[in-house]
């Protein structure tokens, strides 16, 4: 408690605190840097013990607003730093360097069900960190900070080159980091929804490796060339043929369908064989009569096996339970000969990773292979697991059958937790298995 | 407070062991030589480029994304130990000119090279340099003659490869030797920093903000008898929080009247109230920066006008004036009979280190020392081919002590350094093009590279540190 009458400099710094005195110092860092690395977020110069408002702004490719915030007071020196000092109110709650990303959601009176989505991976996604006086919890805009500091995050590192192909029948976007090579490879997939989205391709390439995001489901498609199993094959097959490749380390990541086809070319392909897989929110349910457009979605109407939540969300999970011990409707893992990395949100909403993996576990070790699977098993984790401090989506719009909003699950502190620790791990995973020497007993 | 001058030894030994000359001499004012060490060239290059089975070397450069002065951290590793490799810098300026800067370093017993842990045994720079890279950048061989590397265009970054090759060779081998490519970009201009064109009451520059509302504290940002308009250092003031304002004062096709020293005053004051007046900066937290000429005008706008600056940053300046120099200031086109009478040195090379001795100065022209009222650091490079800049830092020492105002004074004074004191990590020039008509006159800077580049690393921090003290606090 301050009294004010004892002390009138104090309140005179805190009423004219933005315009005689120097403002506050905000310092960002990096502020120009890759999606997955940490910044380090600080304002000094503050009065002590001054309540402050940091808040981080982004508006997407799609004009959506999307912003976290977190409530802090100074320190004795009249300083304040994300990574050290708890948020006491916010979007984010408690000590979290990285809580002004991960927990961004759209502003108020947004449009629903939005996914923050980045097409173009040339160009950076563009934050302005700002810093208000006291603890603001709405109209941002209406009132003006003591500082600003804008950001820079990219997908894509410099040197990096970009290469839209169309070969053999199969499109995507190849991405090749700088230098004489020749570099791991891999194939990229991601899910149901179909398109193409290079954001992961490009962060694989800034990471050393020639990432290959395949297109499959052209927006409007649903029943196309592409979901034949061939299709697939000749996409492994061009990344393991490209001269900046070592043909012997192509690897598989996939995401929900993505992790499907994985598992099953890895397990099933006479033709590929990727030197590792990782699969999230995927598992080897592949019921093999059902063309691959249909895997994932409920064959029958909502009513039979897909459920709704109580905000008309619906639950996918249950489409593909229970496990059926017969072959022709999942993948025969025990034939798999390469180590496989399995990402698993344990309150997946739209597909039963876990339980999946608890059989593929079983099947491998029937033929004493079960030291090629590792299972990283995330509480509070929903399907997508994406890049670190991407903001989190419990429910998302999604095309089928027109617009329907999809339940992912998680809880977004748990979510962006897994995210960032799945993904160190993942990036560990490829460079033991595609960079370094063989190692036997090839468990993480 | 008591006064101090601060001689600064930030030097850079070469190695001292015994030298073998080696062919791989870079540049003629470069001392190069590869220290004994083991003699692995008898495995040629491509058999060792795979050398196992094992994974490719891997070469990384971080902050690939970095502001100018910020330092980076260059690693390899996957190399076998004990290896002789090359760390190559190459870029292209904007003029489109190739420069480039190697080391040669041995791998450690564990295969790994880190630029901030081991010493270049040879090439553009010797022993422990992490920045050397970028601060040992020349010309490549056949580029054209007296080149100075400066940015013009701010809103872009420099693109700078780093490659990692295979052996102890030269750039001109990094097609066939080379393992591993780091891409940087060196930017000048943060996100979010505006640049702002101003033509105000007659004045001519460019005035750079740091993002956010403000109010922010400022400099005015001097240069020398280059002219024109130059706007990297300000850039980078913003970049790190201050507002900053480059102003032309000469040779620039937007100034509407020739100045002369007498006008400068008015045209300088007129400056600094468009910083005072701008709503997004402190009027009380305005200082000045000069270089070269630069000071001449820093001092005077701070001794002789009404306006009272925060702080003063001088780097090699004249702190008076004589007919010559002013001549050179004032004429408004350069004939090739004036530039025969520019002074130069027994090499030919263009030098106005003897007119601007301090005993040369016409009297009524030496800045009122005496009326200095802001902190002051002075900058110099010992080895200043162009100011005689240690007479006219001593002289100002001189005369502020007799006025009682040796407090005020800070030197800092950098051995091996020359005139071109600029941001930390980009080359020096020790001689330049001065001008190219009505002929090709090239200027005697001065400087050895290895000591001035650590002067402009340890400069640049002090003169934040000192804008941080008089500007924020």
């Amino acid at each position: 408690m301050r009294d004010f009458d004892t002390f009138p400099i104090l309140q005179r710094q805190l009423s004219t605190m933005s315009h005689a005195a120097p403002p506050p110092i905000l310092l960002v860092a990096p502020r120009r840097a890759l999606v997955d690395e940490v910044i380090r977020v600080r304002v000094d110069n503050l009065p002590p013990g001054a309540p402050v408002t940091l808040r981080c702004l982004h508006q997407s490719e799609d004009k959506d607003y999307w912003e976290a915030y977190g409530h802090y007071v100074s320190d004795a020196t009249g300083s304040v730093s994300v990574a050290d000092d708890v948020s006491l109110g916010g979007t984010y709650r408690g000590a979290e360097v990285m809580g002004l990303l991960w927990s961004m959601r759209p502003v108020p009176g947004s449009r629903t069900g939005l996914r923050l989505r980045k097409r173009n991976v040339c160009t950076p996604m563009a934050f302005t960190i700002s810093v208000y006086d006291g603890h603001v919890d709405r109209d941002f805009g209406g009132r003006r900070p003591l500082a600003e500091d804008l950001m820079e995050r990219w997908y894509m590192a410099p040197g990096v080159s970009r290469v839209e192909v169309k070969e053999r029948g199969v499109r995507g976007t190849l991405f090749i980091p700088p230098g004489p090579g020749p570099f791991p490879g891999l194939l990229d997939m991601w899910g149901g929804g179909g398109g193409l989205l290079e954001y992961r391709s490009a962060l694989l390439a800034s990471h050393g490796y020639v990432s290959f995001a395949l297109e499959y489901f052209a927006p409007g498609e649903l029943a196309s060339a592409d979901l034949e199993f061939k299709y697939f094959e000749t996409a492994f097959e061009l990344v393991r043929r490209h001269p900046a490749v070592i043909p012997r380390k192509v690897g598989i990541f996939g995401l929900s369908l993505g992790a499907l086809v994985a598992v099953n070319m890895a397990a099933e392909s006479t033709v590929v064989k990727p030197a590792c897989c990782v699969c999230i929110s995927g598992s080897h349910y592949f019921p093999r009569k059902t063309h691959l457009s249909k895997v994932h979605q409920p064959i029958a109407p909502a009513s039979r096996k897909g459920r709704m939540d109580e905000e008309q969300n619906l639950i996918w999970r249950d489409i593909s339970l229970p496990i059926s011990s017969d072959l022709s409707r999942k993948t025969d893992v025990r034939r798999i000969n390469c180590p496989v990395l399995l990402v698993i949100g344990l309150d997946d909403q739209n597909h039963p990773a876990a339980e999946y993996a608890e059989d593929m576990a079983q099947m491998m070790r029937s033929v004493g292979k079960e030291h090629l699977l590792t299972r990283l098993e995330y509480p509070d984790t929903g399907h997508l697991i994406e890049p670190p401090y991407s903001p989190h989506f419990r429910a998302t719009n999604f095309m089928w059958k027109g617009k329907v909003t999809l339940l992912w699950g998680g809880r977004s502190k748990a979510h962006s937790d897994a995210q960032e620790d799945s993904w160190n791990k993942m990036l560990a995973f490829l460079r033991r298995h595609l960079y370094s020497p063989q190692v036997p007993e090839a468990r993480m | 407070m008591i006064w101090t001058q601060v001689r600064v030894a930030v030097y850079r030994h070469l190695i001292g062991k015994s030298l073998t000359p080696n062919v791989g001499l870079h540049r003629k004012h470069c001392c190069l030589h590869r220290a004994a060490g083991p003699d692995l060239t008898h495995l040629s290059p491509p058999a060792m480029r795979r050398i196992s089975t094992g994974p490719a070397p891997v070469l990384t450069a971080a902050p690939a994304r970095g502001l100018v002065d910020d330092p980076l951290s260059i690693k390899a590793s996957f190399l076998p130990p004990y290896h002789p490799v090359t760390l190559c810098a190459q870029m292209r300026s904007e003029d489109g000119d190739l420069w480039e800067a190697f080391g040669h370093y041995n791998t450690s017993a564990d295969g790994t090279v880190n630029l901030a842990r081991d010493h270049s045994v040879g090439g553009s720079y010797l022993g422990r340099e992490p920045m050397g890279l970028f601060w040992a950048l020349q010309p490549a061989p056949g580029e054209r003659e007296g080149l100075r590397l400066r940015k013009k265009n701010v809103e872009i970054p420099h693109i700078v490869d780093i490659s990692l090759l295979e052996g102890h060779v030269t750039p001109r081998e990094r097609a066939s030797a080379e393992l591993a490519v780091a891409t940087t970009e060196r930017w000048y201009m943060a996100p979010g920093v505006q640049r702002i064109d101003i033509r105000q009451n007659g004045v001519v520059g460019t005035l750079f903000l740091p993002p956010g509302p403000g109010r922010f504290p400022a400099m005015v940002d001097l240069w020398g008898m280059g002219g024109g308009l130059v706007e990297y250092r300000s850039c980078l003031f913003a970049s790190r929080g201050f507002a900053s304002f480059t102003v032309a004062f000469m040779e620039h096709k937007d100034l509407t009247v020739q100045l002369n020293v007498n006008s400068a005053d008015a045209y300088m004051k007129k400056a600094f109230n468009i910083l005072q007046d701008h709503p997004q900066i402190h009027g009380d937290r305005i200082g000045v920066i000069g270089l070269s000429y630069g000071v001449y005008l820093a001092l005077r706008l701070a001794t002789r006008s009404e306006v009272n600056p925060s702080c003063l940053v001088c780097i090699n300046g004249p702190a008076g004036s004589n007919v010559e120099i002013t001549r050179t200031f004032c004429k408004p086109k350069v004939s090739a009979s004036d530039q025969r009478f520019w002074p130069r040195d027994d090499a030919g090379y263009l030098s106005f280190k003897d007119m601007s001795l301090p005993k040369n100065y016409s009297p009524g022209t030496v800045v009122e020392l005496g009326n200095l009222a802001c902190p002051m650091m002075y900058i110099l490079g010992e080895d200043d081919q162009n100011c005689p800049s240690i007479e006219n830092s001593n002289m100002i020492e001189h005369v502020l002590t007799a006025s009682g105002k040796s407090h005020l004074y800070t030197c800092l004074s950098y051995p091996g350094a020359g005139h071109l004191i600029e941001p930390p990590y980009s080359p020096n020039a020790r001689i330049s093009a001065w001008r190219i008509k009505p002929e090709k006159i090239l200027a005697l800077w001065g400087g050895h590279t290895a000591p001035h580049a650590a002067a402009q690393e340890d400069s640049w921090k002090k003169i934040l540190n000192f804008l941080d003290e008089n500007l924020r606090a």
